[in-house]
This record gives structure tokens, sequence and C-alpha cells, in this order.
């Protein structure tokens, strides 16, 4: 507010000036001149009653010749007054109104009212950096989420439709751009309020430096930044901390998936779906001779997921082939007739339409069934208003850069062991993920499961006595009865056991200085804290692929729980808050260990040990 | 020569020097201190108060502190010399004048830092 204020102080000094003289030399002249009252004696005004008649005449209220009509004299002055006063004050309105319409004015006070609004907000929020087709998912789905959302966006257009769309809460909008370390820090970036910074502008290059600048100012904060180009992925990765998504590799990772591991595939899609729903028909890509029409940011990964997978690809653009060290062996045709053919469309079993224009790929792919009517045609989708469009035209998998994104995201902030999970069946056998797979549809069914996290938290009332005593271990087992009658056991899986870090380390704040991705004890801290929990800790990405020490895929049923400890679950739908209470309430757990029902007040637990205390006795003089 | 740094000069030196002029004499005689003297001491003071907006230094906020304590204190003066004269019944003409020429008292020291401030800012960028 201080600089709106000084802002308008400074812009209004002349017209405020202009004002003070010709007041001053009004009222000056009003005393000067001689009048007489009405009995006829002479009479000079005072400077009280000249400022009142100053006041409403420069005013234009005119309230007439007070307190004594004027002589002559004195109304030649009042002419010069009324003339100079009103020029005066249309200078002063004038420029007040001219600033109220600056528009760097108006940037200056949307910013500081929206800086004081995120300074008064006392609720979890994230950052979204970049409105457009992807931030505007992000933002829409955090909203229905119940999530608090802050948008900066570069760009005032992009923005201005906020205030029309159906928001449950409306996201504050900051119109500034968050490249500079300042705007980020206006954004509330480093309050502990704040959850998480998504970095989803088109720009790799702002991106980098959102995440960059956000790690700077505020290690605690998680960052997740959209880059595309694999050397800024890789920047970004050494430089720790900040959780990268890439699309365009995503995509080309489950088609390579989906060739060499579709098993796992499968599993991926069943357990990331919305629950409840049936699961999507497993993809089955022809193997073969492909041909990718456009060969990009896009087109590259596709093309080396293509060749590792063992099929041959051909590439092809019809615009100009970018620099730097692609292949080769890729050419450049004006017609994509000409280029489908070159390529060898006839012989191919799957045509990628991966150009940025959708009516090029459209055109692709009716080119590409013109010249091979059984060809398998992947689509990209630049536009979300194009769907119809590239709906029409039935290709096999379509990839839409902001729907994936949005998935990356959102799983990443909701359940990042989800994705820790998934990083890490690519990297077991076979016959393990079909046994997760056989387990799950016996608990759940066909059905998507939903998936959860358990976090063993001490600081809660329902676990600290059981998890603070040595003999008695938590089981896996005893989590996963239902607390309401422990003979029957949840429909649950637990799908992994993140070994918890001891409370002292966990309690010390990890400086930002210190390498993440060699030390593992505090890589296990920071990966994934889900986003209830009081302040989601990182998660190093891309560095932690290798099998975690710690980290217990299908954990057995009688692994013993520590505090700290996070299991994530696969279940029924409704089971996540059954099994919640054994966190808010030491009972459930009593209950599940012993059967019997513990008294909670202080009067039953009393009468309780009474009652023990006598029946022990009844024993023992029994037996003597 | 700066003509910016002449015009701001000569309105916080002036500003001063009114409101001494206005002082000047016993504090309990109404016929040495002018009615018109304290109008022109206020309004030299709002407009030193005005051009001491804008500036966001540390020595500006000063300036600007100061320029406010002198103008709250003369308008006092004014409005309380205003009511004594026009409006409150039973106040003897030395009280009131007393009281106005103590207040414009206070303003006088306010606008003498405000005069050392802009001496000190002087002599320091002569160095």
């Amino acid at each position: 507010m201080g600089d709106v204020l000084f802002l308008i102080l400074r812009r209004l000094r002349a017209p405020l000036i202009t004002l003070i003289v010709i007041y001053s030399v009004s009222i000056a002249g009003m005393v000067a001149i001689p009048g007489v009252d009405d009995q006829g004696n002479p009479w000079r005004m005072g400077f009280f009653h000249a400022f009142y008649v100053i006041s409403y005449t420069a005013t234009t209220i005119g309230f007439g010749e007070l307190p004594y009509p004027f002589t002559d004299a004195q109304r030649l002055w009042v002419i010069a007054v009324i003339y100079l006063s009103v020029i005066g004050w249309a200078y002063a309105l004038g420029s007040v109104f001219s600033l109220s319409q600056d528009p760097e004015f108006r940037q200056a006070a949307a910013r500081s009212l929206f800086v004081r609004r995120v300074g008064l907000l006392r609720e979890p929020y994230c950052v979204v950096c970049g409105y457009g087709r992807s931030g505007q998912a992000i933002v829409q789905a955090l909203d229905a989420l119940g999530v608090r959302v802050m948008v900066v966006e570069v760009d005032a257009h992009r923005v201005s439709s906020i205030a029309v769309q159906p928001f449950h809460r409306a996201p504050l909008v900051l119109v500034a751009d968050a490249r500079r370390p300042e705007v980020l820090r206006d954004a509330g970036i480093a309050k502990p309020e704040c959850r998480a910074v998504i970095a989803v502008t088109g720009d790799d290059e702002a991106n980098q430096s959102i995440a960059i600048g956000t790690r700077v100012l505020d290690p605690q904060t998680r960052v997740i930044a959209r880059v595309i180009d694999p050397v800024a992925q890789s920047n970004l990765a050494d430089f720790g901390g900040i959780e990268v998504v890439n699309p365009y590799q995503t995509f080309a990772d489950n088609l390579e998936a989906a060739f060499s591991m579709p098993d796992v595939l499968q599993l991926e899609e069943w357990l990331t779906g919305s629950p409840g729903s049936e699961p999507a028909p497993p993809l089955r890509l022809p193997r073969g001779h492909w041909v990718l029409a456009g060969y990009g940011r896009f087109g590259r990964p596709i093309a080396e997921a293509l060749r590792r997978t063992g099929q041959t690809a051909e590439a092809f653009d019809t615009g100009d082939l970018p620099t730097g060290d692609y292949d080769a062996r890729v050419r450049r045709y004006e017609s994509i007739e000409e280029g489908l053919r070159a390529c060898g469309a006839e012989r191919a079993v799957g045509v990628v339409a991966g150009s940025a224009s959708d009516t090029v790929n459209l055109s692709i792919a009716v080119m590409a069934r013109r010249c091979n009517p059984q060809v398998t045609v992947l689509m990209r989708q630049g536009r979300a208003f194009n769907a119809a469009l590239i709906e029409a035209a039935r290709p096999s998998l379509t990839f839409v850069q902001s729907d994936l994104l949005l998935h990356e995201v959102l799983q990443a902030l909701t359940t990042p062991l989800l994705d820790r999970f998934i990083s890490h069946l690519r990297l077991v056998d076979a016959q393990q993920v079909s046994q997760i797979r056989t387990r799950l549809e016996a608990t759940v069914g066909q059905q998507v499961p939903s998936v959860w996290m358990f976090e063993c938290d001490s600081s809660q009332a329902g676990l600290s006595g059981v998890l603070s005593n040595p003999f008695t271990p938590l089981r896996l087992d005893e989590l996963m009865r239902d607390p309401r009658e422990p003979g029957s056991r949840l429909r649950a899986v637990p799908l992994m056991v993140v070994k918890g870090a001891p409370v002292a380390l966990s309690a010390s704040p990890d400086s930002g200085s210190q390498p993440p991705a060699r030390d593992t004890t505090s890589r296990l801290l920071r990966a994934g804290g889900g986003f209830s929990a009081s302040r989601p800790v990182r998660q190093a990405i891309g560095s932690d692929i290798a099998l975690d020490a710690g980290l217990l895929l299908l954990p057995a049923e009688d692994t013993a729980l520590g505090p700290g400890d996070r299991i994530l679950f696969a279940g029924a739908d409704g089971v996540e808050a059954l099994q919640r209470r054994y966190l808010f309430d030491p009972g459930p757990i009593e209950f599940v260990r012993t059967g019997i029902d513990p008294p909670r007040g202080a009067l039953f637990r009393w009468l309780a040990a009474r009652r023990t205390a006598r029946a022990a006795a009844g024993i023992g003089s029994g037996r003597a | 020569m700066n003509l910016e740094k002449v015009i701001f000069g000569f309105f916080v030196i002036l500003a001063c020097a009114l409101n001494f002029g206005f002082f000047l004499g016993d504090i309990g005689r109404p016929e040495l201190h002018h009615p018109g003297e304290l109008f022109a001491a206020v309004t030299v003071n709002l407009i030193a108060l005005v051009l001491k907006f804008g500036d966001r230094t540390q020595l500006g906020a000063i300036h600007l502190s100061t320029s406010l304590a002198a103008c709250i204190q003369l308008l006092a003066a004014a409005l309380y010399w205003t009511w004594a004269a026009h409006i409150g019944q039973n106040v003897s003409e030395v009280a009131a004048i007393a009281t106005v020429v103590s207040l414009s008292g206070g303003a006088l020291l306010a606008n003498l830092v405000s005069v050392v401030l802009l001496i000190g800012e002087t002599l320091r960028q002569a160095r």
C-alpha cells in the first residue's frame, strides 16, 4: 500500500501546490481589500471569513456575499478568484482521474492489493506460473480439489477470463513476469502456507528461472516445472530439489512401455485412473515400421523410444528442421504425401502425426490412411477446441500436452508416493507386476482402485503410544483390519512402505545448499509427503530411479512399522476413511489387538482398572 | 545549479523564516503577532510539505515527517485562534495569543530540524 500512496503523492505534487497557491493568494486578497459592514463603516475581512468565502466560491457552491455585501473592489477580486480556482480544481481533478486511468498506476494498485491479500491468507495454497492451456487445466483441477490458487501470468489478456469463469474460489491473479524474484516473493512463495510452485509457462527458459528462483528464495517450497529441452532438464536435475515434468518425454516413455512392458503400463494406467471407473482397455501397438510426420521436440523422443524397443522408425518434417544434434537422416519435404511415401508409409504399421499444427496433423492422418488403410495413427492435439476435429480422425491414441501435464502435476501433488511406486514398477520383474495385479483384482475387483497414503504419524493421538512402544511394534496387518470388527479385513492392498527417518533428522531443517541426490537419508526425508501433510517435503526426480534402501515394494503382512513410515495403499472406496480412525483415536488399535473396546473417560478407566485388579486378587485368593 | 533544489531550499527556508517571524516577540502581547504572518507561514509550510512528497529515501522520509509535524502545529494554532476570536466566549486575548504562539514555537522547532537536514544534505554532497 505504501508504494501506491507514494506514487499518488508524487504524481499529485504539482496540482496540490497549484491549489494551495491559488487558495492562499485568494484568501490574502480578500483580507487585504477593504470592505464596509452593514452600517457603512470600514471593515476588513478576517482570515476565518476569507477562508470561508473562498472555500465556497472556489468549489462553485456560492452562498453569496457573506458576512456583508461586497464592495466593488471585493467583487473584482472575487471574479479573479472564481476563474483561478476553477482552473485550479479542473487541473487537480484531471490529474487524479488521469492517474487512476494510468495503466502503470492501476498495475501498481492491483499488485499492492494482491500482496495484501496473499499476506492475509492463512490456508494452504499453490502458485501456478503461466495461465496457458496447461495452467488453466491445473488451476481448475486444484480449485475442484479445494486448494487455493495464485496465478502469475505475464499476459493480462489470458487472465482476464478468470473473472467470468466458474471457480469455487476464484484464484488470486498477479499480472507480472514470474521470472523476476520480487514477483515470486510477492506471490507468496516464501510463506509457510505455500505448498508448491508450479511453473507451466510455454517457455522452457521462463520455467527454469522460476524453478531456480523459487529454490533459491525458499528451499522448503516444492517446485514442479514443465521443461521440454533435455539439456535444461538435466540442468534442473543437477540443481536439485526441482521436480521436472516433461510431457513429451512422458508420452514417449509410455509408448516405449507399451512395447517393452505392456503389463506394467496397464497396471500404471489402472492405478492412476479415476477411482471407481472401468479400467481403460490395454494399449496394443503394432510392431514393425513406423513413420513420424513432424520431427521436433515431440517427434524426437518418440523416434528414440521406438528404436529402443526394436521398431524401425523414419521421420520427416514439412517445416524447418531443428538444428543441433538431431538425427541427420531426417529430411524435409514440402508436401506431406511425398514425405509419407518417401518414409515408407505403404509398408508402415503406424504413423505419428506430430506436427505443431492441428490441421496439418489432420491431413497427415487422412493421407496416411490413403497410403495404407490398416495403419495405426497416433495424433498430437495442440488446441483444446480442436478436440472434436481430432476425434473425428479416429486416432488410436491422442497426445494432448495439457492433459498429460495436468495428470502428472496432480499426481505429484496429491499422491507423490504413487509417482515413486510407478517409477519403481518399471525396474521390477514381470512376475512381481502380475502378482500385484492379481492381489489387487482379488481385493478390489476390476474397477480402478482408490490410492492413498497412510502415514504413521506419531504426533497424532491414535498411534503415538503404539509407535513409541518398542516391545509391541505396530504391524502392517493391524492397519489392514476393520477398526469396527477386527475379524474382517479391509479391502486394501499395501503397495509400498517407505521407512521414515529418525525423528531428530526430520525435525532439523535441511539446508538448500547440500547436494540432495547423494545423501540417501535426506532424499528419503524429502520424498513425498502428501498434499494434506503439514509441510510437503521435496522430491528429487530423475536421480532416484534406482531402488532406494528403506523402500519395500509389496511389503509382507508382518512388517513392523515405525514412526514416520509411510504406506501406499490401493483399495476400495471408503476404506481410507475407515483406516484414518487409527490415527485420530487410540481406541481402534487397542480394540483390534485385544478385542476389548477400551474405556475412554477417566472414571470408566478407573472402574475398569479396579475391576481387573479385583479379578486378579480373586484368582490369587482362589489359588491359596 | 539545479532549479528543483533552489525551489525546494527556498520553500523550506521560507517556511522556517515566516514561522520564526510570527513566533518572535513577547508571547503574551497580541499586538506583536500578526495573523497575516501566521497565514503566510501555514501556506508556505503546506507547499513545503507537498514538495517533500514522493521522496522515498531515508532522508526524504525524515524531511516529510518534520514538515508534517510543523504543518499540524501551525494548523492547530490557526484553528485555535479562529475559535478563540470568533466562537469562544470567555477566552482572554492574552491567553489565546500565548497558546497560538507556543504552538507556532513547536512548529518552529520542527522547521529548524528541517533546515538542519537541508544544510546537512547539502554539505554531504559538497564533499
